[in-house]
Formats: structure tokens, C-alpha cells, sequence
């Protein structure tokens, strides 16, 4: 059983606890946590404006925290207080590196690197961050070019092709550092309606084999057949979690309960 | 009426040729013009490189002295810094005595350091402008790949940067190839230079001038072909899909 206390401790892979963050007064994240064991797939919904985005932000420190915890393997992230701003940085940069690698982020607007071809985007981190030799890192990212279903792409440059092949472009990129944990961060959102299939595909692949993925989404369809835990924030603070098939068919919360019924046709 | 005569009999003389010599028995001309514009291109691209990132530092004090020092050298003419560094700097003693002299009593070395100094400062400011608009998104598409800055920088921003910068570039070139015929003021032949000497021999203006103008006009070609090759190859990812 997941998501009980009976859980190993040693099953963990990515633990965040009590994440605090505000814009000058505003606060968008009020004491947020999540578990993922490994082989979670976890869903974060919730309206705009919740801290959804912001809190998986914060999870690689794209975004600084103002307090909290981050584990990845058992390995906590060493945050001290900046002194200009308050918020947290990580202490040592190596260590936020290394974390980082094991952390493979996908983004709404798949962020490719516009000058380099397919090819050259996903070989590029395994080689100069995790120092991969090219032929194992290019055998790597035709392994992985093939596992998101593209093919004769390689020479291609992200903006020859269309926002869903770029966006399994994307997620073939991170899947070459071979994380621990894998971060959406709305990856359909600014996708076309055609192509959001695609992109959910590759996600349910990763899922059944067993990858430990947190996914920001608005897509209910994936939060409940494809997740097996889903958050739901609401102004900064979880307003309900757990199984999605309890919590989206029976929301406990009339907020839940008013948010599905505006977004579940 | 054009002296065609005298344009064929002093054409040889912009290739190294004056007086009946052998074509390239001496720099002087195209080649004295290629020389003084690679050298300092080259050194100015080595130089604008750190430069520019010295400009976008968050360091107030290197962007500061970076933005001086650009300021200085595109706020002042080439002429005048040229004159500077050739015949100003000579009125010291302390520049007389020190070994920096054996290189600033040589025209051709100050010109290239007049040069390469200008370049880099236009090319600073091409460059540090295209790393500004680096797209946010690729930056944190590095950092979430555990990039460090300096890795990033190296790898991603400068590469990308140095591409978007060709065409803006491209014109530096071209600008930098007519600003080299004031080399001719310190005493140097290059292609304005032979060009004055043959109107100071025979009180022909037209013609030495008409030539010289003709040869940068052919470089110039030359020069935009290069740099559509170099765009074709480096930044085909902005041209529109061909399939």
C-alpha cells in the first residue's frame, strides 16, 4: 500500500515538507508537502492562482521557498536564508546540480533549445552535466527518442516540428538524464487540443513502467486514470488529496466539488 | 574624360604591384586592408566575448566599467582614437622609455590596436544584447538540467547568442572594412592609402578613388555572401520549415 505509514522509509524518493513561499506580502504557498514513493505518480490540480506551478517550482529551486524541506533519496537539499531577500537558496551549488540531474523537469512551453537540433538537445546535459561519452549519450537519446515514438527527427530543430512532437522532445531529453523523479509542469497546456493525446500517451507509458512522476495538469482524464495520488491546491494550502478515483468522483471539499464541476465535462 | 590608361598602369599598385614590381612584392593595398581588418575582427571577437559578458554581469562595478569603456570607443571617431594611440601617446616620456614603445612608434601595430579596441566595443554591445534576449525558457530548461552558470554560459547561452548576432554583426564587418581606409592617415598603404599616393603622383583624383571604391564595393559583395552562408549554416533553426 501506498501513501500509509506503513510505507518503507527507504521507498521514498522525493520528500517536500512545509513549503512556504510569498511574493512580497502575498503568500502563494502556505505549508505545502508531498510524498513520492517510488512508482508514485502524482497529480497537483487546482485553479490558476493556487501555487501549483510555483510549488513544483520550488521543488528544483527554480523557485525559492521562503521555508521548507526538500529530500531526494533520502539526500536533503541544504537551504540557508539569503540575506537580500529572505527566501531560500540551496547552500552549495554542486549539491543543487547534482540534485538537479536527478530531477528532470518537463515545462509547459517545453523550453527546447532553439539552436540545436533534436539530437543535440537531448545529448547535451548527459554528456557536459552527468559526462557521458557522445556514443553512449547519443545510443541514450535514440533509446529514448524512440521510447516518445518520434523517429527520423534527429537532425530537426524544435521549431520545425509541431508543439506535441517538441514537447515528446522534451520529455526524451529529461528521460536521457534518467531521474529519479520526473517534474510536468503543465506539459499539455499549450498544446492544441489534437495534440495533447499524443503527449498524454507517452506520460501513461512512464507511468506503467514505473516511473516516480509529480504532474501539474489540468488534464482530469490523466489526474484519474493514470495518477495514483492527486493533490488539489487552493490558494497556497492542500485543500484535499488522496486516491483519484475517491477524491474526483467524491469530493469531500465544496471547493473540489465547485472546481470539478467547472472543469470535468 | 576617365584615364583609363592610367587606371591599368596603377592597378597593380593596389595589389602590391607599384612601378613595374611583381603583384604582392609588398603588402600594400587589399592586402594591407584584409591584414589590418582580419587582425583586429579577430581580436576584437576574442575580446567582446568576455566583454559582453562582463556588460550583462549582475557585478555593477564590471558592467560599469564595461559600459565605459563601449561608451568611449563608439562615442568617439575612429580617427580620433587612431590619432590617440599613434601620435598622442608619443608625447610622454614615461610611454617613450617603457617596451610598450617598440609596438606604439609602429603604425601598423597601432592601427590594429585602434581597431581591434573599436570593434570590440560595437561587437560587445551585438553580443550583450543577444544574451539579454536569451529566451527565459532555455535558461531554465539548463538550471533544471543541473547545469552550473558557468557550464550554461558556455554551452548554451553564448553559442545561441553568437548565432543570433550574426546578421547585426554582419554589418559591423562591412562597417569596420570602410573604417580601415583611415589607416592610411598614419602612414600605412592600405587600399585608400595607395589610392592617395597615386593622386599625390599625378594630380588624378578621379580615377586612383574610382578604383579604391570599386575594390570595397567587390568586398563588400564578397563579404555579404560569406555571412548569407554563415546564416544558412548557423542559423537555420529561425528559417521557416522547408517540408
Amino acid at each position: 500500500m501506498k501513501h500509509t505509514d506503513a510505507a518503507p522509509a527507504t521507498d521514498i524518493k522525493l520528500r517536500v515538507a512545509d513549503l512556504h513561499k510569498s511574493y512580497g506580502n502575498h503568500e502563494v504557498l502556505k505549508g505545502v508537502s508531498l510524498t513520492a514513493h517510488a512508482g508514485d505518480v502524482i497529480s497537483i490540480i487546482g485553479s490558476s492562482g493556487s501555487g501549483k506551478s510555483t510549488f513544483l517550482r520550488c521543488i528544483n529551486m527554480l523557485e525559492h521557498p521562503n521555508s521548507g524541506q526538500i529530500q531526494l533519496g533520502g539526500e536533503e537539499l541544504q537551504l540557508v536564508a539569503d540575506k537580500k531577500t529572505g527566501a531560500l537558496r540551496a547552500a552549495s551549488h554542486k549539491q543543487l546540480e547534482r540534485i538537479r540531474t536527478k530531477l528532470a523537469m518537463v515545462f509547459q512551453h517545453f523550453n527546447l533549445w532553439a539552436h540545436m537540433t533534436v539530437l543535440e538537445n537531448i545529448i547535451e546535459a548527459p554528456i557536459h552535466v552527468l559526462g557521458l561519452s557522445r556514443d553512449e549519450a547519443i545510443a541514450r537519446a535514440r533509446k529514448y527518442l524512440d521510447k516518445v515514438g518520434l523517429k527520423d527527427v534527429e537532425g530537426k530543430y524544435p521549431s520545425h516540428m509541431s508543439g506535441g512532437q517538441q514537447q515528446r522532445v522534451a520529455i526524451a531529453r529529461a528521460l536521457a538524464m534518467e531521474p529519479e523523479v520526473m517534474l510536468f509542469d503543465e506539459p499539455t497546456s499549450a498544446l492544441d487540443p489534437e495534440l495533447v493525446g499524443e503527449v498524454l500517451r507517452v506520460m501513461q507509458d512512464l507511468a506503467r513502467e514505473g516511473r516516480t512522476m509529480v504532474v501539474v495538469t489540468h488534464e482530469m482524464g490523466f489526474a484519474r486514470e493514470v495518477s495514483n495520488h492527486v493533490i488539489f491546491l487552493h490558494k497556497g494550502k492542500i485543500e484535499e488529496q488522496g486516491n483519484p478515483k475517491q477524491v474526483l468522483v467524491n469530493p469531500q471539499s465544496e471547493r473540489l466539488a465547485q472546481f470539478l464541476s467547472g472543469s470535468l465535462k | 574624360m576617365i584615364d583609363f590608361h592610367l587606371i591599368l598602369e596603377k592597378l597593380p599598385a593596389f595589389l602590391g604591384g607599384a612601378d613595374g614590381q611583381p603583384l604582392l612584392s609588398t603588402s600594400d593595398g587589399i592586402v594591407m586592408t584584409l591584414q589590418l581588418l582580419g587582425a583586429s575582427l579577430l581580436l576584437g571577437m576574442l575580446l567582446a566575448i568576455p566583454l559582453a559578458l562582463g556588460r550583462v554581469s549582475k557585478n555593477r562595478l564590471l558592467s560599469g566599467s564595461v559600459w565605459l569603456y563601449t561608451y568611449i570607443f563608439r562615442g568617439t571617431p575612429l580617427l580620433v582614437q587612431l590619432f590617440i594611440i599613434y601620435y598622442g601617446l608619443s608625447q610622454f616620456d614615461a610611454v617613450r622609455a617603457s617596451w610598450l614603445w617598440q609596438y606604439l612608434q609602429d603604425a601598423w601595430f597601432c592601427a590594429i590596436l585602434a581597431f581591434t579596441l573599436n570593434t570590440a566595443a560595437y561587437t560587445t554591445e551585438i553580443i550583450a544584447g543577444q544574451i539579454r534576449t536569451t529566451h527565459w525558457g532555455e535558461i531554465e530548461a539548463a538550471r533544471a538540467m543541473g547545469m552550473s552558470k558557468w557550464l550554461m554560459m558556455r554551452r548554451i547561452v553564448i553559442p545561441s547568442a553568437l548565432r543570433r548576432a550574426l546578421p547585426a554583426y554582419s554589418n559591423e564587418v562591412i562597417m569596420m572594412m570602410q573604417s580601415t581606409a583611415v589607416a592610411g592617415l598614419v602612414t600605412l598603404a592600405d587600399i585608400t592609402g595607395v589610392a592617395r599616393r597615386i593622386y599625390s603622383d599625378t594630380y588624378m583624383a578621379f580615377e586612383p578613388f574610382l578604383v579604391a571604391g570599386a575594390i570595397y564595393l567587390a568586398l563588400t559583395f564578397l563579404f555579404v555572401w560569406l555571412f548569407k552562408q554563415a546564416e544558412q549554416r548557423w542559423l537555420a533553426y529561425l528559417a521557416p520549415r522547408k517540408h
